[in-house]
Parts: C-alpha cells; sequence; structure tokens
C-alpha cells in the first residue's frame, strides 16, 4: 500500500481545520451524545465528559501542520478547507464568523499552494455577512462558498441568492451539507431536494452536495444525473467503513454513470478518533477497495479532477 | 502460561467480546485486522479502549498517555499498546 501513496494524485474536497476555534463545545457535545448512548447500551463504562475530552485532544491543530503532515503521509496534494458558519445558530462559538475567516486566511498562506477554502456565512447575517463573503474572494483569495443548512435555514431561501449572484460572478462552486449532523441542530432542512429551486435559477453556479454517499445517497445521485451544475462528494465514507470495510455505498455511486460529478473528500478532522489520513484513503484505493473497478480516467476524475474543474473556472487572488 | 501469554489471552479475550454480528466468526489471531476482517469502526475502538480501562483498572487519559486509534490496524498492535500502557502503569506506581 504503501508505494500507492505517490501512485494517485488525490485532492481532498472536503476538511476543516481541527480547532475548537470553529467548531463550537455544543455542536461537539451533541454529536458525543449519540456514542455515548451507543456505548451506554452496550454496557461500556463511559461518561459524556471522558468523550469530549478524548475528542478535544484530536482538536487542536489551529494552524493545520498536523493536517498538512497527515495529506503528505496520504498523499493528499491538496484539501479543501470549509468554513461552516455556526456562529448564528449557536451561541457559543469561540469566534466571530469574519476571526475565523481571518484564522483560515493564515493558514492559507502558512501552507502556500495545499490549501483552498470556502467560506461560509450565515444568510441571517445580512449585509455585513454578504460584504464579508465578498471580501473572502476578492482579498483573502478564498474560492468557494460553504452553507451549513441545518444551522437553520433552506439552501433555495432568497436571502442566500445575493451570495449565488456573487459565485456566479466569481465563478466559484457552492458545497452544502446534506444529512443529519449534530442533534444541536435542525436535520429537517438537510435533503438535497431543498437546493433544487437554487440550482435551477442559478445554473451558471456549480453546487456539491456534502456527503452525498452517506445521506440521501439515491435523491443525490438523482440530482446529480439530472442538474448538470450539481455534484456530490463522498466525505463521511469513514462513518460506515466498520459495518461496511468494503464501503458499498461508494461503490454504488461510483457505478451510476456520474464519475464526472462525484468528489473525494474526508471530512477531516471528524473521524480523527478512527484513523488518519493515509487510513482513509487507503480504505478507498486498495484492491478490494470502492473504486477499484473504476477505469484510470474514472479513478482520476475522482480522486482530483472533477474538484480542480471546479476551482479552475475561479479566477482567484492571492491570500 | 507465561505472563506474557496470558496479558496476550486477556487482550484477545476482550476484542472477542466486542465482536458482533458477521463478524463473530472470525478466528482471531495476532494478524486479524480489526477493522476489515473484526468490524470494529470508531465506536467499537472506543469500547475497546473503555473496557480495557475497566479491566486492568488503568485510565488512560490520566496518565498521560494518548492512544492512536489509527495506528491500531490489528490485534496485534493492540497487545503491544496495552502492554505499553500496562508498563507505564506499573512503573508510575513504583516512582
Amino acid at each position: 500500500m504503501d508505494n500507492q501513496k505517490h501512485k494517485y494524485l488525490i485532492v481532498d474536497c472536503h476538511s476543516h481545520i481541527a480547532s475548537e476555534e470553529h467548531t463550537p463545545l455544543s455542536f461537539i457535545e451533541g454529536s458525543i451524545a449519540n456514542i455515548v448512548v451507543s456505548l451506554s447500551a452496550q454496557g461500556v463504562p463511559v461518561t459524556a465528559k471522558k468523550l469530549t475530552n478524548m475528542f478535544l485532544s484530536k482538536m487542536q491543530d489551529p494552524l493545520a501542520d498536523g493536517l498538512v503532515a497527515e495529506m503528505e503521509e496520504g498523499g493528499i496534494s491538496k484539501s479543501v478547507l470549509l468554513i461552516p458558519d455556526f456562529t448564528f445558530a449557536l451561541k457559543d462559538c469561540k469566534l466571530t464568523i469574519e476571526e475565523s475567516f481571518n484564522r483560515h486566511r493564515e493558514v492559507l498562506r502558512r501552507h502556500q499552494g495545499k490549501f483552498e477554502v470556502f467560506g461560509g456565512v450565515d444568510p441571517r447575517w445580512g449585509k455585513d455577512g454578504l460584504a464579508l463573503f465578498e471580501r473572502s474572494l476578492v482579498e483573502f483569495g478564498f474560492r468557494g462558498l460553504k452553507l451549513y443548512p441545518p444551522c437553520g435555514y433552506n439552501p433555495s431561501d432568497p436571502a442566500l441568492f445575493p451570495y449565488y449572484e456573487l459565485c456566479a460572478y466569481h465563478r466559484v462552486p457552492v458545497l452544502l451539507h446534506i444529512g443529519p449532523t449534530s442533534p444541536v441542530l435542525d436535520f429537517s432542512i438537510s435533503s438535497p431536494f431543498l437546493l433544487d429551486e437554487a440550482a435551477r435559477l442559478f445554473p451558471n453556479v456549480n453546487f456539491i452536495l456534502a456527503h452525498g454517499a452517506v445521506s440521501f445517497v439515491e435523491e443525490c445521485i438523482m440530482m446529480c444525473r439530472f442538474r448538470p451544475n450539481v455534484y456530490l462528494d463522498i466525505s463521511g465514507y469513514q462513518a460506515t467503513l466498520g459495518y461496511d470495510p468494503e464501503a458499498t455505498a461508494i461503490k454504488k455511486v461510483v457505478s451510476v454513470g456520474i464519475n464526472h460529478k462525484v468528489l473525494f473528500g474526508t471530512d477531516f478532522p471528524v473521524f480523527r478518533l478512527q484513523g488518519d489520513q493515509k487510513t482513509f484513503v487507503d480504505a478507498l484505493i486498495s484492491e478490494s477497495g470502492p473504486l477499484a473497478e473504476l477505469n484510470e480516467r474514472e479513478r482520476s476524475l475522482v480522486l482530483h479532477q472533477n474538484v480542480e474543474r471546479l476551482l479552475e473556472s475561479s479566477v482567484g487572488v492571492a491570500a | 502460561m507465561e505472563p506474557d501469554a496470558a496479558l496476550d489471552e486477556q487482550i484477545i479475550s476482550l476484542i472477542a467480546s466486542n465482536i458482533a454480528g458477521k463478524f463473530k466468526k472470525v478466528n482471531i489471531c495476532k494478524q486479524t485486522s480489526l477493522q476489515k476482517e473484526l468490524g470494529l469502526d470508531s465506536i467499537g475502538m472506543l469500547a475497546l479502549v473503555f473496557r480495557f480501562e475497566e479491566l486492568f483498572g488503568v485510565d488512560i487519559a490520566q496518565m498521560g498517555i494518548e492512544v492512536n486509534v489509527a495506528k491500531l490496524k490489528t490485534v496485534d498492535d493492540l497487545i503491544n499498546a496495552g502492554r505499553d500502557i500496562l508498563s507505564k502503569a506499573q512503573a508510575s506506581q513504583v516512582s
């Protein structure tokens, strides 16, 4: 497997900086509550506090030095850092969204060529939020918009249309969370079909459905097949590897004729307790992995070319 | 049975008690893959760590030891990690 490290060019379209600065404790504790319920039911002696501390020990990489090391080990040449804006919905965020953008800008400068950043703004921040997003494209060198609808808004809400107009003008993609998430947020607005109106009204904007091989898989495939400007990423597949080591959900996604729409992603650092980036890459590209039956061209599309195509249409500025 | 062998057996028994479903049929040896062959996902690995603490009366976090689950690929990796933790626990009791 080691010799596979450099065999493929790989770009991770879905990752985050591992730091509590950008992810509120309430979000983490909510996610951990599910693990506590599962372990407690099995009679495992565990407390939420202990699990939280274990996870937080993996969230101490604010400058992304650790992530860069893991990328190198896993053969990932570039990663897209996403900034979900939790600051409107969850009031225990350590940073304002503007401060969070600035931290990401520092990381972009620190690791030249290793990252792209998609900034996220909750549309309920109004004109200030829109202005910040535009600055992120024009001044900071960010290359996309990250949306987190479970924070309490619909991706086809007209309040987002000015953002989509900016994305069309600057030719940058939008990546939005799909499916359930931390239980402190609203699952009912996490369906890919909620994007349909926006995808139809903004045909010049490319939309990426995050976790499309994990949640609402059939619906995500459908959107990708019938909306020319809708893509999906496979991040979060690590959650299924325990009970499904062959990752059959990914096998399905890459066997229905949409490999020009499927993007590799890991959702680092969400699965850091489970493994590192190399582990997750190896699981995908091994001889028994879900990409094994693809030909070279299709594999390249999924591992890097699709996201590169979406990124190269934007102009980009120095960070 | 040698002390090391006894410890190995304890850890393998611990692993076996955490395996569920179709993976129960797997014959566990030192080379067995924890994830691919035994279906141990992140929650399964966490359960193993906590049951290990309970069985041997140690608190890994309090000891300042970081268990890197990513490096635990096989049963043998887990046995070695267990030995390491217990030797550190014994050393801290002596000092």
